[in-house]
């Protein structure tokens, strides 16, 4: 029985000596091997790994990429407009041994914190330094500022061991008080715009009611012009047919033409006319044989 | 946990021991009076045991007691064993559905990617995730989430209200698990950016409107583009702008300019009208005056030419025969002015002293007779 009991035993404690010299490092991180505090080993390859039992432990640390939002933070760039600005930042833990001894045993929370206190500078001396206007964080310049605070933010978080892989703004807005004047600024330029396309709609209207009525007056006169010139030419007309046909016997259309003149000109009762009976007509008014 | 499962059978084994060892001693104890009965039962239990392998192992030890203890322990050993491949198998075996795919892990590193359908890793050395790889996943983002009002200042410094979906899927799971810790607010925080970026380069008239397909295509490239710096393995199926309005403070005036526009198009059609009408009237007084002239010269030409061929007539006939012709001509005219006027004949050549009268004339009374006539017959 004790020979039973003591193999079994003897065995589960094999096991587990086995167990904790036996360690897994998964395809997502890193691990160091730490031996009373001092840095054995560095493990980057996923895989199985070997460790002394007891004496030696595992400190794992994520190996993907790791995400930090700063705190929207005001800057104010070289035209003294402030803009409110936050940013984020993907960064992996580049070198384990570098991270551990500078962050100690805080991990990520502490890197968190020293990247942040990084990048927040950073921001605020790419933005803010010399040429970096309002209009420049809000133009196609963007792009290269932003990699501009990369690549200084990179450089500064190395000797944590960390890589800043990217640095992206994110909102670049106005102060919450400049907000409202935007605002009504934005409505005034409206309202400008409003007003002009009403004023334009009058002029335009203005000017269409006046070409029409200049070209009613360009239309009447002209065709009161030809009108006057055709009545012209009839009268000419009239005229030639006159003298032609009395050309033929002046002294007879004098005749004529005065006789029916009477006759319109003393017709009627609005004539009275005072009259001695010794004219041609009355030759026979007295005697039969004239006079 | 190996340990654990390698435990089990050595606890097992361990009291049969135990038990073999006690059925001796305690065949003079507890059971003594009956034990040639019994043993000779337990003899055939043993056999009918051994033949069987366990199959009635619970009736036998039941009936047996403590010799038959022995017997338990190896039925039972086959049935923890068979329960423990069952079991490992259970674990092992997983099934992977057609938007999914999984990603299996050798001792912590990558072996393969399993595809829909049933699949095999053998615990405890390969590890899975089942990942959905198909499926489309959203991010809203601008919906006024925490401190995400959507609102994003454009280059000509105005504020565009900006709300737009990002749709996703994986196309390399085994990146996608590997690269991001934490891969949606990774690609809100990019998607976001990308846009701010985006809109910060655009003035704001054209995000309005014109450039809406733009701007959400240029977007979705650039966050695709960052997606895969950080080899991600996400792919950007689609970016959806739902909405590119100026904001709630402003967008009345926005509205007032389209009215503005509308009255502008109104006053121009109003004009048009009025043109349309007076130059319709003043085409038709034109032509009107030209047809009245036209109409003029037909009358006076045919007048003078009708007047004219009659004096030509008379004419002829005058020619024939003139002296007649003229008296009969004067007489007829004269019969018709003396006919139809008022005439006062006076002969002051006759004989006496009639030429010393010097008539009477009341002109006025004749004036007024002959004016009240002509009103009467007015």
């Amino acid at each position: 029985m004790s020979k039973s009991l003591l193999i079994s035993v003897f065995a589960g404690g094999l096991i587990l000596i086995l167990l904790s010299s036996v360690f897994i490092i998964d395809e997502r991180q890193k691990g160091l091997v730490l031996q009373f505090g001092q840095i054995k080993a560095v493990k980057e390859d996923p895989g199985l790994a070997f460790k002394i039992p007891f004496i030696q432990e595992i400190v794992r640390y994520d190996d993907r990429i790791l995400s930090l939002d700063t705190v929207p933070t005001e800057v104010t760039p070289s035209d003294d407009r402030r803009l409110v600005v936050d940013a984020f930042a993907r960064y992996r833990i580049l070198d384990v041994v570098q991270f551990r001894q500078a962050v100690g045993v805080g991990g990520l929370r502490t890197a968190e914190d020293r990247l942040e206190s990084i990048l927040n500078p950073v921001i605020r001396e790419v933005l803010g330094s010399e040429g970096v206007t309002s209009n420049t964080i809000l133009s196609a310049d963007r792009a290269e500022l932003m990699s501009r605070i990369t690549e200084q933010a990179r450089q500064k978080a190395l000797p944590l061991g960390l890589e800043v892989i990217d640095v992206r703004l994110k909102q670049t807005n106005l102060p919450e008080q400049n907000l409202d004047a935007t605002f009504s600024r934005m409505r005034a330029e409206r309202d400008r715009e409003a007003a002009d396309e009403i004023a334009r709609g009058k002029e335009a209207a203005q000017r269409l009611r006046a070409q029409a009525d200049r070209t009613v007056v360009e239309l009447v006169s002209e065709a009161t012009k030809q009108s006057e010139i055709v009545r012209g030419e009839a009268d000419a007309q009239r005229n030639a047919i006159f003298a032609k046909a009395y050309g033929m016997d002046p002294e007879f259309f004098e005749f004529y033409r005065s006789i029916n003149a009477y006759g319109t000109a003393l017709s009627g009762d609005s004539t009275t006319m005072v009259v001695r009976p010794d004219s041609e007509f009355f030759n026979y008014l007295k005697s039969d044989s004239g006079s | 946990m190996a340990g654990n499962n390698g435990g089990g059978p050595w606890g097992g084994s361990d009291n049969s021991d135990d038990g073999q060892k006690t059925n001796e001693p305690v065949g003079s104890g507890g059971g003594g009076q009956k034990i040639p009965e019994i043993e000779d039962i337990v003899k055939k239990g043993q056999e009918q045991l051994r033949v069987l392998m366990g199959g009635k192992s619970g009736k036998t030890g039941g009936s047996g007691g403590q010799n038959g203890s022995g017997g338990i322990s190896k039925g039972s050993l086959g049935l923890v064993a068979l329960g423990a491949v069952a079991l490992w198998l259970f674990t092992s075996l997983y099934s992977v559905k057609p938007e999914e795919q999984s990603v299996e892990l050798f001792l912590g590193e990558f072996s393969s990617i399993g595809n829909p359908g049933l699949n095999f890793a053998p615990w405890p050395f390969v590890s899975k995730e089942v990942i959905p790889v198909t499926r489309e996943q959203t991010e809203d983002i601008g919906l006024g989430g925490r401190g995400d009002s959507g609102l994003m200042l454009t280059t000509d410094e105005n504020i565009v209200d900006i709300d737009f979906q990002v749709v996703w899927n994986i196309n390399d799971p085994a990146k996608f698990l590997f690269n991001l810790a934490e891969p949606r607010s990774t690609i809100r925080a990019v998607s976001e950016s990308a846009m701010r970026e985006v809109i910060a380069r655009s003035e704001l008239a054209p995000i309005l409107n014109r450039d809406r397909q733009i701007i959400a295509d240029t977007a979705q490239l650039l966050i695709q583009e960052t997606m895969n710096e950080y080899d991600s393995g996400v792919n950007i199926v689609r970016l959806n702008l739902d909405k590119a309005d100026p904001p709630l403070e402003v967008i009345d005036s926005f509205r007032e300019v389209q009215a503005a526009e509308q009255e502008r198009d109104k006053l121009e059609r109003q004009a048009d009208a009025y043109a349309y009408t007076v130059l319709a009237g003043a085409r038709g007084q034109a032509s009107m005056l030209l047809e009245q002239a036209e109409g003029y010269r037909a009358m006076v030409v045919n007048g003078a030419e009708g007047e004219a061929s009659r004096f030509s007539a008379v004419l002829a006939e005058y020619t024939k025969a003139p002296e007649v012709t003229r008296k009969r001509l004067y007489i007829e005219a004269m019969e018709g002015i003396y006919g139809s006027m008022n005439k006062i004949i006076v002969d002051d050549t006759g004989g006496g002293g009639a030429s010393n009268i010097v008539p009477y004339l009341p002109l006025n009374e004749l004036m007024n007779k002959s004016n009240n006539k002509s009103g009467e017959s007015n």
